[in-house]
């Protein structure tokens, strides 16, 4: 079966996702990625509705919160307090250094927030940190309903 | 009432005229008089009207003897006539006010007007003498200097607008330009990473160029940001000691102390009613900026505090390389730098933010120097709270 873990990125920046991508393809947990451009489809894709329906559960999101159609933080309420999703861990992952997006992040149930880093190397290590964190130290919550 | 020997010796002047002559004198005091000097009937006819009251009025004596003092009223005043009247009825004064009449050509004039009874010999009331004085000029100043005001008011509140629309442009600009600069500098430095060496020597030095300038300009923004972010915040107001911000402080410059061999003492600080974070930003950068600009030998630095009744004055003292004098004023300008980035590194936002926390706060903040000797900059922070409301930290 799937053993792979899989990480769902949200962000409308391509080229973000494309930095993600990069960051994860050289790390040694070779988990999946999937990715989403915006707030509506994030939330199809962990329904599993649309063109999202044979999706697989991420083990963890990496979400952004300036997002077009449903910013960050209203995708984050809904998992949060959607009890078939709200065991998933999500890391909000944005360049907002604002008090109130990183309270409020908390607030609605965030797992973690980390700053996006400007710089290439920085980064990498962020991302690569993340999923090292998640994938390797944490004791995620069982899979299979 | 108090007479001066002045007004004693004319009265005794003219009271030791024969009676005919002295009445003449007085007509001819009174008629030269420029105020208006009129008697009326307590009806409000008039009954005498001298020079001044012809220069003001406009209307020659004999136009006016015998009618009705109210022609001189404007409609919407006529009131007080009838106030007047019935004041002077019971024999009391009008006390000196200030209201408006018409002229013989229709034009209205701002006076100071002063009303009292005119007695017989029994003493009764039988009519009322009236004094006006033309303040059309004292009036027009008024006005004027009301007008100044308006327009003084009305600039300052452009400017203070002007200040807050560009305030609020710096911080959209450098907030939005985050993102862009974000992916020029991840993506220039993803390029260098995969294809450095494969392209040709030229094009390593390009990227390499390319790589530097978008962080500089990163750091720029960022500075820029936080510079905006201190007069965007509400400016709390929480007890701060100030000897603890101070340890804050040294514990975050350990290490450049530590590699400078800074000798940093702080007197006996006051506990200040201020915002902790911005209160050790402004020491922070005071102190960096001693350990920073050294001279050959380890510095020190002295933080003092003394108070007078209208503030604190704090005066952070080093043996660094100094300032010209010339310099002393724009060094504390966004982006004003005196030496070259190879020499001492930095953007020189530090004191331009210093100066915007301790101007928000009500203070002011200089430097006195000397070239190689050393600085103290002094800033103050006002003891009593005016003009900034008090908030508590959520």
């Amino acid at each position: 079966m799937n053993s792979r873990l899989v990480v769902l990125v949200v962000d409308d920046n391509p080229a973000d996702i494309v930095l993600a991508r990069e960051a994860l393809a050289g790390s040694s947990i070779h988990s999946e990625i999937a990715d989403c451009a915006d707030g509506e489809e994030a939330l199809e894709f962990l329904h599993k509705r649309q063109k999202y329906v044979n999706a697989m559960r991420p083990d963890l999101v990496i979400l952004d919160l300036k997002l077009p159609k449903k910013d960050g933080l209203s995708v984050l309420a809904a998992v949060k307090s959607d009890p078939d999703l709200k065991q998933i861990p999500v890391v909000i992952f944005s360049t907002s250094q604002l008090h109130q997006d990183i309270m409020r992040s908390y607030e609605l149930g965030a797992n973690c927030y980390v700053s996006k880093p400007g710089n290439l190397n920085d980064f990498f290590s962020a991302v690569k940190s993340i999923e090292e964190f998640w994938f390797g130290v944490v004791r995620l919550p069982p899979q299979g309903e | 009432m108090a007479q001066t020997a002045a007004t004693r010796a004319a009265d005794s002047a003219i009271f030791s005229l024969p009676a005919a002559e002295a009445r003449e004198r007085l007509a001819a005091i009174v008629d030269s008089c420029d105020d208006a000097i009129i008697s009326k009937t307590l009806d409000g006819v008039i009954t005498a009207w001298n020079g001044g009251a012809e220069k003001i009025f406009g209307y020659v004596s004999s136009e006016v003897v015998g009618k009705p003092m109210l022609m001189l009223f404007p409609a919407d005043r006529a009131d007080e006539e009838s106030d007047i009247l019935r004041r002077i009825g019971q024999g009391k004064n009008v006390d000196t006010f200030e209201t408006v009449r018409i002229r013989k050509d229709g034009s209205s004039i701002d006076v100071s007007v002063t009303i009292s009874p005119i007695r017989d010999e029994r003493g009764i009331v039988i009519g009322a003498s009236k004094i006006a004085r033309d303040i059309t000029a004292r009036k027009q100043a008024e006005k004027r200097l009301a007008q100044q005001a308006e327009e003084l008011t009305r600039r300052m509140a452009e400017l203070a607008r002007s200040n807050a629309d560009l305030e609020q442009f710096a911080y959209v600009a450098s907030h939005d330009l985050q993102e862009p600069l974000r992916m020029v500098t991840a993506y220039t430095q993803l390029l260098a990473e995969r294809y450095r060496g494969k392209l040709d020597a030229n094009a390593d030095r390009f990227m390499g160029y390319a790589i530097e300038g978008a962080q500089r300009m990163q750091v720029l923004i960022q500075d820029l940001l936080a510079f905006s972010r201190v007069g965007k915040q509400d400016l709390y107001r929480q007890k701060v000691d100030c000897g603890s911000v101070m340890k804050d402080v040294l514990r975050a410059l350990a290490p450049s102390v530590a590699e400078s061999a800074a000798v940093v003492s702080y007197g006996v600080l006051p506990v200040l009613w201020a915002d902790r974070t911005l209160l050790a930003q402004v020491f922070q950068n005071l102190i960096g900026n001693a350990i920073k600009f050294r001279r050959q030998m380890p510095p020190v630095i002295t933080v003092t505090a003394e108070s007078n009744p209208r503030e604190w004055r704090f005066r952070v003292s080093d043996n660094g390389i100094g300032i010209a004098a010339e310099h002393a004023e724009n060094i504390f300008a966004v982006f004003q730098r005196l030496h070259a980035r190879s020499e001492y590194p930095g953007n020189g936002i530090g004191l331009s933010i210093c100066k915007k926390i301790v101007e928000r706060y009500g203070g002011r903040i200089w430097v006195k120097s000397e070239i190689g000797i050393g600085s103290t900059f002094v800033f103050t922070i006002p003891s009593h709270d005016h003009g900034t409301k008090e908030v508590s930290k959520a």
